[in-house]
């Protein structure tokens, strides 16, 4: 096609592809819009056929981009104006009207701001009327290019003043390069934003996101005015100065795991090499690799047509299955399956080739996850919404169906990472969720009966991971690491928390680096400047999981007293009293000297009820409402009524007695001894509507509380201790330590 | 005497004693003015083509002095641009180099790193035969 004598383009972009509106795939991705020096801009079909010319700009039109959904336009010109338009081309309405031209501009991840440039300033301005934007000096050159990646969140810049920055939306700078020889003039995201390229006058940069270089390429072009990735963020086409169009290839991308090293060495070949025997294996394919994931024994490439699944044990014979999609833009592997992302949706891949399922869910757009909002166990997925950045959708990873009652999980604020625990039985998958404010919290996956609680481990946790095979979570901290031998501490018994973590001061690595996996012992952590660098923790956690995993309680007590460690003790101790092992938790609660608490052990462990005794472990733990329906469960009325009086709870005490008609008159003996001894009067309405009715008599009480005990160790499902002294069993309040808490 | 008054009208007779209007020596002299003319005119031919082809070749030689001029002053200007070229290219060198220093310094870290916990894991080893 042949464009107009007075037409000298200055820019393109393609309609999105994956637009969601509609439905229907229609012709309407057979469009991009080509922006031009005579102030017009023009829709133009993939025939080369001129669909409409619009004026625009006063001066030259220098920008145009389609909103990610498609739904809109923004072009942005010489005179300083940036205007949005609708799909068809009719104006929308003129966002600012600046007096320096407008070189670039771009869209936010939910097409409701724009980014655009403004002299030295960059500007993020909503799309609402009235709403004030963001501005901040970015640079201090003009700034000729930025853009803005929807997956991560992240904007870069660059221009005359020859460096290129990287923000978040926020404006804070995270990445300032070093100043190049010329000029910056373009800049461009990988879709799946990972890396980014900057072009300058014979230059070309691949960077990482946050910003150091990968790699550097001074091809002989001049300067390269524009930049574009493929969708599947493999390859680059770059216009350059003296007329000519170069495409440029990512290679050399290397992965590790253990003792395996595989690198992508061309753009259709990689070699794994196993470093315990220098063994090379050279893997060959017949399209172009789009990804590779190296994990749990297994490598997984996605080529543009088909994946392979290479087992380590195995080089030779790979599976072999076709992709719908060409673009695959994330693998994540777990260690009985993978899940693979596309354009299309999220697709759950065993080892051997064979499709699982692929979760769904309303309005899920799978173009934009990336590591940070999708998780796998062995069992479950978890998916951060984009629509409500609060909610997560969690699935069954062999059915493919939402868990639960098909409702997300809620968090209070908006989501920034998830991740899911490993390793466990099933019913005890946890998620970690780092929120808005980098707080870390963390809940259960699968809740039965009871509320979903998440609790918190730490604040200002900047990333974090699970081990691959114990179920320990490591985060980092401003200047620490930290590692959580075991997070279910906090369901078990808060106070030992900090004492089953592990600090290290994270200075030795430089400032803020990133932690990317905890494989086996080692930490692996990425410095600022782009650097891997690893660390270790004591194996010994890892051992005593593998004890606790398979009850082997002697070796796990053993073990700790050979290593001598408080954290190991501490560990132990909450391990024992999640899995109700009452002798282990007894010694290791002795060995790190919770005195307090090893009474309650010992009282606990007289009683002769087994349900009563989950009831005190429940509330060793901190959770008064579990103990009390697990009382309830069994019928143990008597033991929850004097729990809630024990906690002073003593409206829910009345509650209970009234409403099974038993006990009304313990319950208001030992109000009246509370009352008595803190010399208060009656105040509470219910207590006094009953008071009247009620007569206190203490021997009648007591003989009435002995005779339940009587019956308690009476009753068949007992199994257990039975001491001879009843007083003895009888829980006191002072020992029972994290009662206090409640009340 | 006839020959005198011949003389005075105007004729004459030479050797073979045919009669001419000419008197013999004037009649001699054209001729051999005649042949002379021709001599000199062959002369002159020869000179001109010896002269053309000088001409020829001169010009020859002033295209291949011009081409030879114009072969040196782009040769010359090429050195000049070289000295730039080759600046450009130790620039871009330079930046690659840089570059390659960079990943250089990473995996030195990275080495580094893996030496530390190399040493670390001995000394736990070690730690471990020591305690048995």
């Amino acid at each position: 096609m042949t464009l107009p004598k007075d037409c000298f383009p200055t820019g393109m972009h393609w309609f999105p592809k994956t637009s969601t509106g509609g439905g229907a795939k229609k012709s309407a991705s057979d469009v991009f819009v080509l922006t031009s020096t005579d102030g017009k801009f023009r829709l133009i079909s993939r025939t080369g056929r001129i669909e409409k010319t619009v004026e625009a700009h006063k001066g030259a039109v220098l920008c145009g981009q389609w909103s990610p959904d498609g739904t809109a336009l923004v072009t942005a010109g010489e005179d300083g104006q940036v205007k949005i338009w609708s799909r068809s081309g009719m104006l929308r309405s003129t966002l600012t009207q600046n007096s320096l031209p407008v070189y670039s501009v771009s869209w936010g991840p939910d097409a409701d701001q724009v980014l655009f440039t403004n002299g030295k300033q960059l500007v993020l301005k909503p799309l609402q009327a009235n709403a004030k934007p963001t501005m901040w000096k970015g640079s201090d050159g003009i700034i000729l290019v930025v853009d803005w990646n929807p997956v991560n969140n992240l904007i870069i810049s660059a221009g005359e003043d020859c460096r290129y920055r990287v923000w978040d939306t926020y404006g804070r700078m995270i990445y300032n390069s070093a100043a190049h020889d010329y000029p910056i003039t373009s800049a461009s995201w990988t879709p799946d934003g990972e890396m980014f390229a900057v072009g300058s006058f014979n230059t070309l940069r691949l960077c990482d996101r946050s910003g150091w270089s990968y790699a550097l390429e001074k091809p002989n072009t001049g300067s390269i005015f524009s930049l574009a990735w493929s969708s599947d963020g493999t390859q680059v086409a770059g216009a350059s100065g003296n007329g000519q169009v170069l495409i440029a290839n990512v290679i050399e991308r290397r992965l590790e795991w253990k003792n395996f090293e595989a690198t992508v060495n061309a753009s259709k070949q990689i070699i794994v090499k196993n470093v315990m025997n220098d063994t090379l294996e050279k893997l060959d394919f017949r399209d172009r690799i789009v990804k590779v994931s190296l994990s749990f024994n297994h490598l997984v490439v996605a080529t543009s047509s088909q994946c392979y699944v290479y087992s380590s044990r195995n080089w030779n014979t790979p599976m072999i299955f076709d992709l719908k999609e060409g673009s695959v833009t994330l693998i994540k592997q777990a260690e009985k399956h993978f899940v693979m992302v596309d354009g299309g949706g999220v697709y759950v891949y065993s080892y051997d080739g064979r499709l699982v399922c692929s979760p769904r869910y309303q309005g899920m757009k799978a173009d934009i996850l990336n590591t940070q909002t999708i998780s796998i166990s062995n069992d479950t997925i978890a998916i951060r919404d984009k629509t409500d950045e609060k909610l997560i959708y969690v699935f069954d990873a062999q059915t493919g169906k939402i868990m639960g009652d098909g409702k997300p999980i809620s968090h209070k604020l908006e989501v920034m990472e998830v991740a899911l625990d490993q390793c466990g039985p099933t019913g005890e998958r946890r998620l970690a969720i780092i929120d808005k404010n980098r707080d870390l919290h963390m809940t259960s996956v699968r809740v039965f009966g009871a509320e979903r609680k998440s609790v918190k481990l730490g604040p200002m946790i900047h990333s974090m991971a699970w081990n691959d095979e114990t179920n320990m979570l490591a985060g980092m901290t401003d200047g620490k690491i930290l590692v959580w031998y075991y997070p279910n501490t906090v369901y078990v018994d808060k106070d030992l928390l900090t004492s089953t973590q592990y600090h290290r001061d994270s200075a030795e690595f430089g400032k803020s680096p990133q932690l990317l996996a905890f494989v086996g012992n080692h930490l692996i952590l990425r410095r600022s400047e782009g650097s891997l660098v690893s660390t270790s923790i004591s194996p010994y956690i890892a051992v005593l999981h593998d004890y606790v995993n398979g009850s082997r309680w002697e070796d796990a007590v053993r073990l700790c007293r050979f290593v001598k460690d408080d954290s190991l003790w501490s560990c132990l101790a909450a391990m024992a009293a999640y899995s109700k092992d009452l002798n282990t938790a007894e010694v290791a609660y002795a060995a790190i000297k919770e005195v307090n608490k090893v009474q309650f052990i010992m009282n606990i462990k007289d009683i002769p009820v087994k349900e009563a005794r989950n009831a005190e472990m429940a509330l060793l733990c901190g959770n008064p409402l579990d103990a009390e329906a697990i009382l309830l469960q069994a019928g143990l009325i008597f033991r929850a009524i004097m729990l809630n009086i024990q906690l002073y709870n003593w409206d829910r005490a009345l509650e209970l007695a009234v409403k099974h008609k038993t006990h009304v008159d313990t319950v208001m003996g030992y109000r009246l001894k509370y009352l008595d001894r803190f010399d208060k009067k009656e105040n509470n309405k219910r207590y006094l509507q009953y008071k009247d009715g009620i007569e206190v008599d203490w021997e009648k009480i007591e003989s009435k509380i002995e005779m339940e005990y009587q019956k308690e160790r009476e009753r068949p499902s007992g199994g257990g201790s039975t001491t001879a002294s009843s007083t003895n069993s009888r829980p006191t309040p002072s020992s029972r330590p994290t009662a206090s808490q409640r009340s | 005497m006839a020959d005198e008054a011949l003389a005075k009208a105007g004729l004459h007779f030479d050797e073979l004693n045919k009669i001419r209007v000419l008197e013999p020596e004037v009649a001699q002299q054209t001729s051999e003015l005649k042949e002379d003319c021709k001599d000199f005119v062959e002369k002159i031919g020869d000179f001109q083509k010896i002269v053309g082809t000088f001409i020829e070749v001169v010009d020859n030689v002033a295209t291949e002095v011009e081409k030879e001029k114009m072969k040196a002053i782009g040769a010359r200007n090429l050195l000049k641009s070289i000295a730039k070229q080759r600046e450009s290219h130790q620039q871009q060198l330079r930046a690659l180099i840089t570059e390659k220093k960079m990943q250089l310094e990473r995996l030195r870290i990275q080495h580094d790193s893996l030496v530390k916990e190399e040493s670390e894991q001995n000394d736990f080893i070690e730690q471990l035969i020591l305690q048995k």
